[in-house]
């Protein structure tokens, strides 16, 4: 096996272990907000490596292209869609988005 | 045998805990698990492109990593206001 091979494997390896790990977390985790912080590695780390494993095996320049494009494109939307994701679970959880007096005295 | 055919079947496996918890979960939850699940269909079909050597699967990909974005904030948005 070729060292670009190699690096190829440990990519993809990585970038999918990320992503089993992280439906593994959402299946085990006992709340929406616990589930959540999963999905940050999710469309970041594993996207970035699988990027990069395309970058290092594809010969052609549009799949490169296309490759960083879907990453950048995951690395960008995650955090719109876990906030978005946190708010409307915490507006149905609470009925109001912004914290009271004694609520922001119980965090301390 | 191909790792990138080897990775799309592992990633394959990744979505069955996301439709355990999107079949018996509860609805913030739920959405949650799909979320996740189009992020890793995402991955699925660039490894599925790779491996196949069909740069226009990537074309599948890039279009579900669009779509799969206003979906869930429109999904997001309904369940906050009144589902």
């Amino acid at each position: 096996m070729s060292p670009r091979m190699v690096l190829v494997v440990v990519l993809l390896g990585f970038g999918v272990t990320v992503e089993v790990l992280c439906a593994l977390g959402v299946l085990l985790m006992r709340n929406s907000f616990d589930r959540l912080h999963y999905l940050g590695p999710a469309t970041l780390l594993g996207p970035l490596a699988v990027a990069a494993a395309v970058l290092v095996d594809a010969s052609d320049t549009q799949a490169r292209i296309k490759a960083v494009l879907i990453a950048l494109i995951l690395l960008a939307t995650g955090p719109i869609l876990t906030h978005a994701t946190a708010r409307a679970a915490r507006v149905r959880q609470f009925g109001r988005l912004h914290t009271e007096e004694q609520e922001a005295k119980v965090a301390k | 045998m191909n790792p990138w055919l080897a990775g799309t079947g592992v990633l394959l496996a990744a979505l069955i805990p996301c439709g355990i918890v999107a079949v018996r979960a509860k609805a913030m939850d739920r959405l949650v698990a799909v979320e996740l699940a189009g992020t890793i269909t995402t991955l699925i079909l660039v490894a599925l492109a790779q491996a196949l050597g069909r740069p226009a699967v990537f074309d599948l990909a890039l279009a579900l990593a669009l779509l799969s974005v206003p979906a869930a904030l429109v999904f997001a948005h309904f369940l906050e206001r009144w589902l």
